[in-house]
């Protein structure tokens, strides 16, 4: 009660002070949620991509966001190599045609893609075998061709629901689940079946759509129309009619047979491969997305703790301030037989309550902004804080002992007071 | 023959203002305080009175010289443990009251209890008691800046009974009250003597004051006069 009465009769002061380390704190809840949500999807995808060997063509470059082809004759004989136990062959490609009027959206969560399934492939990530729904179910093999599974945020936003006939680039498609909510990737899927999900690709992709075409027409010249033809021509025919949608495949996810380390499973691949395909061993991988994430962590928490230095020294400000302005006081409090234990213990309690005052104020701020900001942004599905009520309360706490610390040298100064020295201010 | 509560002999203190300015406060000065004394130290400002006061409440250190409080020798005695020998066997009223301007009547004088060691449940009952002895009865939940000078010296004085000290040292008890109000406290401290058999002793150089006393301690220039 006393240190609240204390605190109270330099009201501006205290208040001043207070609200130097609600900014503080305020700051380090909006951008540690931040963080936790990118952490959280980081660690969702580290989840995945650890779980398989991911296969890309050669040359693929995912900053231009230029994908080669992977021919399937390639997959089968990766299928072959020792220790593989599935290879599975698949498409990605943006859920949405590109706006032009706005071609860059920066956005904290994955973007809409669709992600392609092969119901004739025994591949499983070992991570991550199936996923929770929310409502309906996850396509599988008796699924039609034309059902989809979504992710939450794209049920969101375009609002399609289990049961809905959908288009999507043009075609149409029936929604038979929703994933429950992930925070990570998966709430930006579209999950199809291969089949569809290729002649999507082809048909976006200018250059196969034209070869598809050569091929359709050339599989529609008889053997013997054929034989009648010159030399040349029919070796041209021939070739195009060799173009199989099936092999349209821009990357492939391999699984590995239990017991078999992954790495050497990578290693083996490369060995062979290596001239036509990158493999992405789950190992290096996950490395290389630790590195990221810790590189972001510091950089998002580095510049909330530079704000909590600021409220630090505001607090140790205050209390050396309110130290000397009762000098009198600590010197009565000494003569009547207070230790200098329970003087300094006084004012570190007092300092710390700043901390705790300014930490409950700010991270309730905090919360509230992040809370409405995701409100905001829920209805497209792009929610940017993660509200953790672990996090909340380790803030407060960590508010609680920095006004700790922050009060631990003036307290010391107060208790180190001479009583005489003290009294004679008097 | 009466139980000695303060025994002090040949004390010395010299204060080192700057390189070239040593004050000598005190040059050896022997004093004795027995159970139920009501004594009074005077002399001209600068004599060392405030000095000895120090040393005596263990507030400060004296140079050299012996100091006994209720039969235990203080000068050997470490400065963490100091401030027990202050909550329980040392009562302060000072000049300028010296409550805590935060908290209540009632509450300044429960701290006292608090930092003696009184049980927290007895604290209030026992600060309320001495609290309504002095008069006080309505002014428990007063802050010092609702009290007028005598009141607030009357809490000071609860305050210095709180834990049933051996000895009551007083600062220039009614330095700051007017001719009237001075002398409502020095009969409340008289009475206290008188009735509960409680040791003052009193620095003051006001002599009405002094002659009041059972026995003047007289001291000039750092020693005893």
């Amino acid at each position: 009660m006393e240190i609240i009465r204390n605190m109270w009769r330099r009201k501006f002061r205290t208040f001043l002070t207070i609200f130097g380390i609600i900014i503080g704190i305020f700051a380090f809840t909006v951008m540690g949620s931040m963080a936790l949500k990118l952490n959280k999807m980081i660690a969702g995808g580290k989840q995945y991509i650890t779980g398989q060997i991911t296969i890309s063509p050669k040359g693929t470059d995912y900053t231009s966001g230029t994908t080669g082809m992977l021919p399937v004759d390639l997959l089968n004989k990766i299928k072959a190599v020792e220790g593989v136990e599935a290879v599975e062959g698949g498409v990605g490609l943006m859920l949405d045609e590109p706006d032009p009027d706005n071609p860059t959206t920066v956005s904290f969560s994955a973007p809409k893609s669709i992600y392609s399934f092969d119901p004739d492939s025994n591949f499983k990530n070992k991570n991550w075998e199936t996923m929770a729904m929310k409502e309906g179910k996850l396509i599988d093999t008796n699924s039609a061709e034309n059902d989809i599974s979504i992710g939450i945020n794209i049920a969101l936003d375009k609002k399609w629901a289990v049961g809905d006939e959908v288009e999507i680039r043009g075609r149409k498609f029936k929604v038979v689940g929703i994933f429950d909510k992930t925070m990570t990737g998966p709430d930006e899927y579209v999950f199809m079946n291969i089949k569809p999900a290729r002649e999507l690709f082809v048909e976006n992709n200018p250059f196969l759509k034209s070869l598809k075409e050569k091929s359709d027409n050339a599989q529609k010249i008889s053997d013997r129309e054929l034989a009648n033809l010159p030399l040349e021509a029919r070796q041209q025919i021939i070739e195009a009619q060799a173009f199989k949608i099936e092999d349209v495949s821009t990357s492939a996810s391999v699984s590995w047979k239990d017991g078999v380390d992954p790495e050497t499973v990578v290693e083996s691949i490369k060995a062979n491969y290596k001239d036509q395909v990158t493999v992405l061993s789950p190992k290096k991988m996950g490395e290389e997305i630790d590195k990221a994430s810790s590189t972001m962590n510091a950089i998002i928490f580095g510049s909330a703790i530079l704000a909590l230095v600021v409220g630090l020294f505001s607090i140790v400000n205050t209390m050396i301030m309110s130290i000397s302005e009762r000098t009198r006081e600590i010197g009565i409090k000494k003569a009547i037989g207070a230790s200098s234990r329970s003087i300094a213990i006084e004012y570190t309690i007092e300092a710390g309550v700043i901390g705790l005052l300014g930490g409950a104020f700010g991270m309730g701020l905090g919360m509230l902004t992040a809370y409405l900001i995701n409100q905001k942004m829920a209805s497209k599905g792009a929610e940017i804080f993660l509200i953790d009520g672990t996090f909340m309360i380790e803030v407060v706490i960590f508010s609680f002992v920095i006004g700790i610390i922050a009060g631990i040298i003036p307290a010391l100064r107060a208790s180190k007071l001479k009583v005489v020295d003290a009294i004679r201010e008097l | 023959m009466k139980k000695v509560v303060v025994s002090a002999k040949g004390l010395k203190k010299t204060y080192k203002m700057s390189k070239k300015n040593i004050v000598q406060a005190l040059k050896g000065v022997d004093i004795e305080v027995c159970e139920g004394d009501f004594s009074a130290i005077v002399g001209p400002s600068g004599c060392g009175k405030s000095t000895l006061m120090h040393i005596l409440g263990l507030l400060d250190k004296p140079d050299s010289g012996t100091l006994e409080i209720d039969g235990v020798d203080m000068t050997r005695l470490p400065d963490k443990k100091a401030y027990k020998i202050r909550a329980k066997k040392i009562g302060f009223i000072f000049q300028g009251f010296n409550l805590i301007p935060t908290l209540t009547a009632l509450e300044n004088v429960i701290l006292a209890g608090r930092y003696g060691g009184l049980k927290a449940t007895k604290r209030k009952a026992r600060a309320k008691t001495l609290l309504e002895l002095l008069g006080l009865k309505d002014r428990l939940g007063h802050k010092p800046n609702e009290l007028s000078g005598g009141q607030q010296q009357r809490v000071a004085i609860a305050r210095s009974l709180m834990n049933d000290p051996a000895i009551i040292l007083a600062d220039e008890p009614t330095g700051e009250l007017d001719s009237k109000t001075s002398l409502e406290i020095m009969e409340i401290l008289k009475k206290l003597n008188r009735e509960d058999n409680k040791t003052f002793l009193i620095v003051t150089h006001n002599m009405d004051v002094a002659e009041s006393c059972k026995k003047i301690i007289r001291l000039k220039d750092g020693k005893n006069d």
